[in-house]
Order: structure tokens, then C-alpha cells, then sequence
């Protein structure tokens, strides 16, 4: 049975997120699973990750480790790999594991594999899925070197379910953890939903014809199915909606369960943003929109009868 | 304190073709520079218009790279090197050449970086530098705070965080597309850059054994999406009553 170590990192709500509870059951799948849970006063987050089937829960908890600065964590992480026949590190794919992932990989030898699809074990190598270009290339990369570290895309394999017994915690002794980065100071944005995280995303673009339109009904329906907002480049361009909001290539890549985007013509930059979203929904004016070959459903009509419509639609259905 | 700046050029659209051969054809396509990398090109010039020194810019690419190197010397680089490869290599060879080929520019004390190229997206350029260097390390800088000899003063934004950060040099930064605009070159200085030759070198003048890299074993368009539904009607309100019906069986409500 190959060694998999699954990196739980310390969020800023403390508790296990959805995309750790994928890979933690990705690692089960793929062999004799170490939850390696990493923080500052990390106890209930180990608790928590020691019911999800892996085999053992290795924390690793320094007070040198609450800023979660990836130099930090590395340096950590590579203390206690040291002498360790570990064959795949999974991580999440959120920008900070996404910085940790590299650099750790760096410190083992330089296997990285970044946010792929798939990843899977065969004797003497590691074969793992991968898409670029905008999603437009998908490779397949075999490693036979050890430790490959793997950030996995969120919404790629259904999540772990807690057991009824839990697997024995261990603590690491980690010492001279370094870090050149000093925190001066942090905060969390407040209000909306988080885009990243998001199951639901709605996303305005041009079609929607002015700034005012935008804001009128894009947040609405957002609200009106409990989900975050986005926008098209042209839009932030544009300057009606701050680069925060922005779906695509120069901006975040989502992948919710639904994506609704309305007034979006669906430009190959758009749609390397969007497209492995579960369900996509188009509503647009021009039936030759490149957006409705990727939508699962596709409304022909004006975004301004449309999004309204679709808002007393939903809050009928609730009521 | 002398700077270091990783260009990349990568496809306009995305577009690309692969060939029998399992490579990446990007013909037809404008290559451009690597959007992030541009506002990574501010962000040194911006420093060095604080502290002074010299900033390099460096890529490791084809050899008609050199006009994106022209373009950075009339935006205010001071130097240009191009490591000539054709061949594809995946990150961590590349991060360890251009680790390499930074060294030995004269007494580097910061390598900036974009957030990611827009092409591969691995955005691991940044953080393997560091690990390689032995330097520290802040990605997804949106904005210079402040630049001394010794020390960076950084907001960084991730998902839904802020941060302002403080690190010390050496040390690799990777850049996100923050409120500065990439500055334009003069039209005095295009004139003057034209024509610049650009240092080139060959891989292995820089380094001389190649890391282990991943094997490709296959390389595949993306799966189709399962052919959609146009939910047509002219009655609007029909049709949206239509689609949360459809919504709600897909359990995506």
C-alpha cells in the first residue's frame, strides 16, 4: 500500500472545509492515509480530521505556524518528512496550499503536480490528470520519483463522511521552524459570500448593457439563490464591478455546483474560469453565443426580462 | 538592490492545437507576455524608482522572445537575458534554470514573478524559486507598501484575506494584478531598444544537469459537456419556471 499524506491546513474558520474532506477521501482511496493537520491550537481540527477514515492524524502545532505563511509551513513540513517514506502529499488547491504545494515540492525533490483532475497509484509510479490552457489541453504526467505532491481541484471526488471511530492523533516535535515573512496584519473580507468558495455563482457581462443594470439584478439573483457574484473581464474593465469579481483566465477560477451566467457572450478567457462547473446556465440575447455549447441549460432572451422573472420565480418556490 | 523579473510569453487565447506528436502547437496565435508578469515588471520598476539598482529582466524561452525583452528595457529594465530553450520543461526544471541564470546576474537581492502563467497556470514558479535559492517568499502581491535595501513591506490578497506582510531580502515575490497599471514605455526609449540585442544563452550554460522531470504519457482535448437544453418558450415566465424544474432535479438548488 502506497504512503499518502493529506495536508490539512489551518483555515481561517478552524474547521475542516469541503475541499479537505475530498481529499482526505482521496487519500483513503489511494492508500494508507496520514492526515497531517498544520497550525497554531489545531486539537479540534485534528479531533475532527480522525473520523474521516484515515489511518492516522499527525499534528504538527507551533505557535511559529499561526500566521500560516507558507515559509513557515514548508519548513515545518520538511522536518517532519525527513526520513519518512511518504509516495503522494495531497493538498487543497486554495492559494495558500497552492504556494505550500510548490514550495514543499521544491524541498522533495520537485515533483509538483498543480491542480489536477485525477491522480492515480500504480507500482513503480504516479500518474496524475492534469488540464492548461485555459483547460483547453488535458495531460496525462507519469512520475516515478517520490514524494509527488499533489494540489487537488476542489469538486473532483465526493467528499469523506465521518465514521463512528477515529484514528489515533500523534504529535509531531518540530523544532527551528524559520520564516523570513513576518504578518504585520490581517483581515477577512466581510459581506457576500466568498467566491471561491461558493457552491452557486452568478455572473454578469456586458449583455446586461450598463453598470446600474448589473448591480440591480446580478447581486439579487445572486441572493436569491443563497450565491456568490461574478463578472466578465470586459465588465471589470470597464470599471462597473471591482477585479475581486472577476471570473476567468486574469481572474479566479471557479468550479460551484451552478453557474449561472447572464449576459456573458462566454470568450475563451471566460470560459477557462468556468467550465468545470457542475451546472452551467446561460442566458443570453444572441442564440450564437460561444457560451450555450458549454451550458447545460440556455435561455434565449433579454437578461432584463429574464434575471427579474427568474428572481420571483425563486422566491415563489421558497415560499 | 538589483532586481530580477521572470517574463514569460504565452498564447493570447488559449486556443491551441495539439499535434500527433503530443505537443502543444500554438501557431497562429499571438504570443504575448504573460499578463501577471507584466504587473510583476511595474512592481520592479516601481522599487527600483525608490531604492535604485538594476533591473534584469529574464525568460527562458524561444529565441523570438526578444521583443517582449525590448519592450521591458523601454518600460525601464536595465537589463535583459534569454535563456534559448525550445524544448518543454515542466516547472520545477524551469524554476531550477531560472534559479540558476538569477544567481549569476550581479548580486540579486529580490526575483519578482507573476501569480501565474496564464498558460500552464502551475503558479509554483514563484515559491520553488525561493526553495531553490534558499530565499523567502510572499505570493499574490497586489501591492508594494514600501521598498528599502533590506526588507519589503507587501499587501498580499488571497480568496477573502488580506495581508500586509513584511519580508526580509533575499527573497522571490510573485505579483497579482493590483491598482498599478503597468506603466507604457516612451516612445524615446522604444526608439532607442529597437534594435537591442539581448544576451542569450543555452540551457546548459547555465546548468549543467536537468532535474528528473514527469513523463507525458498522454495529452487529450477536454471532454465534451453533455450537449445542453435550450429552455425556449415565449412566455418568460414559462421558461424561468422551467429551468428552477430542471435545477432542482439536477439537485443544484
Amino acid at each position: 500500500m502506497a504512503n499518502i499524506w493529506v495536508l490539512i491546513d489551518q483555515t481561517a474558520d478552524n474547521v475542516l472545509s469541503a475541499a479537505q474532506r475530498e481529499i482526505i477521501a482521496r487519500a483513503n482511496a489511494l492508500g494508507t492515509a496520514t492526515a497531517v493537520v498544520i497550525g497554531h491550537h489545531v486539537d479540534a481540527l485534528a479531533t475532527d480530521a480522525a473520523r474521516y477514515g484515515v489511518a492516522d492524524v499527525l499534528v504538527i502545532d507551533d505557535a511559529q505556524l499561526a500566521s500560516r505563511a507558507a515559509d513557515a509551513l514548508t519548513s515545518a513540513l520538511v522536518a517532519c518528512i525527513r526520513g519518512q517514506q511518504v509516495d503522494v502529499i495531497l493538498t487543497t488547491t486554495t492559494l495558500r496550499m497552492r504556494d505550500v504545494s510548490a514550495a514543499l515540492a521544491a524541498e522533495c525533490g520537485g515533483a509538483l503536480a498543480a491542480d489536477v483532475s485525477d491522480v492515480r497509484i500504480n507500482d513503480a509510479h504516479v500518474d496524475v490528470v492534469r488540464a492548461s490552457h485555459a483547460g483547453n489541453v488535458v495531460s496525462t504526467w507519469r512520475y516515478t520519483q517520490t514524494p509527488v505532491v499533489v494540489s487537488v481541484r476542489k469538486q473532483t471526488h465526493a467528499e469523506a463522511q465521518a465514521g463512528a471511530t477515529a484514528a489515533p492523533i500523534h504529535r509531531a516535535t518540530v523544532s527551528g521552524i524559520t520564516s523570513g515573512v513576518q504578518v504585520v496584519s490581517s483581515s477577512r473580507a466581510s459581506g457576500g459570500i466568498n467566491l471561491s468558495d461558493a457552491s452557486i455563482i452568478v455572473s454578469g457581462g456586458r449583455g446586461l448593457g450598463n453598470a446600474e443594470n448589473y448591480h440591480r439584478l446580478i447581486p439579487a439573483l445572486a441572493e436569491a439563490l443563497s450565491g456568490a457574484y461574478g463578472a466578465s473581464r470586459a465588465i471589470v474593465d470597464a470599471g462597473w464591478v471591482p477585479y475581486e469579481h472577476q471570473v476567468g483566465q486574469t481572474g479566479k477560477t471557479v468550479s460551484p455546483k451552478l453557474y449561472v451566467a447572464v449576459g456573458i457572450s462566454g470568450a475563451i478567457q471566460h470560459l477557462a474560469g468556468m467550465r468545470s462547473s457542475r451546472i452551467i446556465v446561460a442566458i443570453n440575447k444572441d442564440a450564437d453565443a460561444p457560451i450555450f455549447r458549454v451550458a447545460s441549460y440556455g435561455i434565449v432572451g433579454d437578461a432584463l426580462e429574464v434575471v427579474p422573472a427568474l428572481i420571483a420565480e425563486l422566491s415563489k418556490r421558497r415560499a | 538592490m538589483n532586481i530580477v523579473v521572470c517574463l514569460k510569453q504565452v498564447p493570447r487565447d488559449n486556443t491551441v492545437a495539439i499535434t500527433s506528436q503530443n505537443t502543444i502547437d500554438a501557431s497562429g496565435i499571438e504570443m504575448i507576455t504573460n499578463l501577471f508578469d507584466e504587473y510583476a515588471l511595474e512592481a520592479a520598476l516601481h522599487i527600483n524608482d525608490t531604492v535604485g539598482g538594476a533591473v534584469t529582466v529574464l525568460s527562458l524561452g524561444h529565441e523570438d522572445w526578444i521583443d517582449q525583452h525590448r519592450r521591458a528595457l523601454a518600460m525601464g529594465a536595465t537589463d535583459a537575458l534569454l535563456i534559448n530553450a525550445d524544448a518543454e520543461y515542466d516547472v520545477y526544471a524551469a524554476a531550477s534554470i531560472l534559479a540558476a541564470a538569477a544567481k549569476q546576474t550581479e548580486s540579486p537581492q529580490l526575483v519578482v514573478c507573476g501569480r501565474n502563467a496564464t498558460d500552464d497556470d502551475s503558479a509554483a514558479m514563484a515559491p520553488m524559486l525561493a526553495r531553490i535559492l534558499g530565499w523567502s517568499h510572499v505570493t499574490y502581491v497586489s501591492r508594494v507598501v514600501s521598498a528599502s535595501e533590506t526588507e519589503l513591506e507587501l499587501e498580499r490578497k488571497l480568496e477573502d484575506e488580506q495581508e500586509i506582510v513584511r519580508v526580509s531580502l533575499p527573497a522571490v515575490i510573485s505579483v497579482a494584478k493590483g491598482e498599478t497599471e503597468p506603466r507604457f514605455p516612451s516612445l524615446l526609449r522604444v526608439r532607442k531598444f529597437a534594435k537591442a540585442e539581448i544576451p542569450t544563452r543555452a540551457v546548459a550554460e547555465v546548468l549543467s544537469t536537468l532535474p528528473t522531470q514527469p513523463q507525458l504519457i498522454d495529452r487529450v482535448p477536454p471532454p465534451a459537456r453533455k450537449s445542453g437544453e435550450v429552455i425556449a418558450g415565449a412566455d418568460v415566465a414559462h421558461t424561468v419556471a422551467t429551468l428552477v424544474d430542471r435545477l432542482i432535479a439536477d439537485q443544484a438548488l
